[in-house]
């Protein structure tokens, strides 16, 4: 199929993507990821941790652990679906970072990227495929956000690059 | 909808989205970080059109009250949590949906960051458990509060609510300068193509014959 030889041109994806989210806003919610990421580390919490993680206010208050929460299914059907595109496309393969700033600066990132999520509710998803075209402040706010973080972290990043 | 339902329709969906950006190598994060790093715009331009049809779509159903919009209260948290995340997702170069799909393509490095989302997030329920900032969505009031920085809610449904016009026209409105940022971005490729002909143009007439005559067959 030429879908698994050629890349596809992302504004038709992006299109495409668009007019099924707006099927899943009509059926359940708008596509987001950053809640089924979340409601999975109180999962893997509490399947390390036990009946421990109760002491931990969030997880009764804002996020009770529940493996019935339909965000999750959308993470791991990307996962699947990237699975199924990089193997049909024989486009999987490992590759690891080389250098130890590289490992650094994705720790660093990844530890942002999850405590900012908490922070605003939403992840960069919400933002610009729920929130914004929903017309809801909390989307231009978020989106002046990001704007300001990708901003400074080009900064960084161009920093490191050259140095 | 049951349960298993929603899980289900959310499965397929993620799946489809899955393949279609593994596919055409969309990511969030290059979007943002190469237009300001590199002026390049692939990926913004399709970040665009969807948020273009999306703007239309959403607001179209909300005219009618159908549709399950996100409802929780906003406000500085959504500014800083995003700074945060912006300057994340630079640092690790994906964002939340590039890191599954660049982990299910066999990138340990996504994987890692990936690992590490999970790890901040779980770091911050032990901090959110000492302030109770930003507030649980059980004590969210839909109004402005101020002492917790909170500006409430508004989306294109209150905006309908509140001023008696229906939403798709702010959503319209909404779409119709998202095209205007399209189309001032295609101008500047159209210019950076125009110059990038001219450049190579003036190397070729400058360069002896028979070189730009291999240049030319390279």
């Amino acid at each position: 199929m030429d879908l698994f030889r050629k890349t596809l041109d992302p504004v038709i994806a992006l299109a495409a993507i668009a007019v099924l989210d707006i099927f899943l806003f009509l059926l359940i919610g708008s596509w987001t990821v950053g809640g089924g990421e979340t409601m999975m580390t109180g999962l893997i919490a509490r399947g390390i941790m036990g009946d421990a993680i109760e002491r931990i206010p969030f997880w009764n208050l804002v996020f009770v652990p529940d493996a019935g929460y339909w965000k999750i299914y959308i993470s791991l059907g990307m996962f699947f679906g990237a699975l199924v595109g990089a193997i049909a496309s024989k486009e999987f393969y490992l590759r690891f970072p080389r250098r130890l700033s590289e490992w650094v600066m994705i720790t660093i990132g990844g530890l942002l990227m999850g405590f900012g999520i908490r922070f605003a509710f939403v992840c960069n998803v919400s933002t610009f495929f729920g929130l914004t075209p929903e017309m809801n402040l909390g989307g231009y706010l978020a989106v002046i956000g990001i704007l300001a973080g990708a901003w400074v972290g080009s900064l960084v990043y161009k920093k490191l690059l050259e140095g | 909808m049951s349960v298993v339902g929603e899980c289900l329709v959310a499965f397929v969906f993620g799946s489809v989205v899955g393949l279609l950006v593994q596919r055409s190598r969309f990511c969030n994060t290059a979007a943002l970080r190469d237009a300001m790093l590199f002026k390049s715009f692939r990926n913004t331009k399709a970040l665009l059109i969807a948020m273009m049809i999306l703007s239309v779509g959403f607001t179209l159903f909300m005219t009618f009250g159908q549709g399950h919009p996100m409802e929780f209260d906003v406000g500085i948290n959504s500014i800083i949590g995003l700074f945060l995340f912006g300057l994340g997702m630079v640092l690790a170069g994906a964002c939340t949906v590039s890191t599954w799909v660049k982990a299910a393509e066999g990138n340990v490095g996504a994987a890692w960051a990936l690992l590490f989302t999970f790890v901040g997030m779980f770091l911050f329920s032990l901090v959110w458990s000492v302030s109770y900032w930003p507030p649980a969505p059980a004590s969210m009031t839909g109004q402005p509060n101020l002492e917790a920085l909170q500006f409430g809610q508004a989306n294109a449904a209150t905006l309908q609510k509140n001023l008696g016009i229906p939403a798709v026209v702010f959503g319209t409105i909404q779409a119709l300068i998202l095209f205007a940022i399209y189309r001032a971005i295609r101008r500047k490729e159209d210019a950076q193509q125009l110059k990038h002909d001219a450049t190579v143009a003036a190397h070729a007439t400058a360069a002896p014959a028979g070189k730009s005559g291999r240049a030319a067959a390279e």
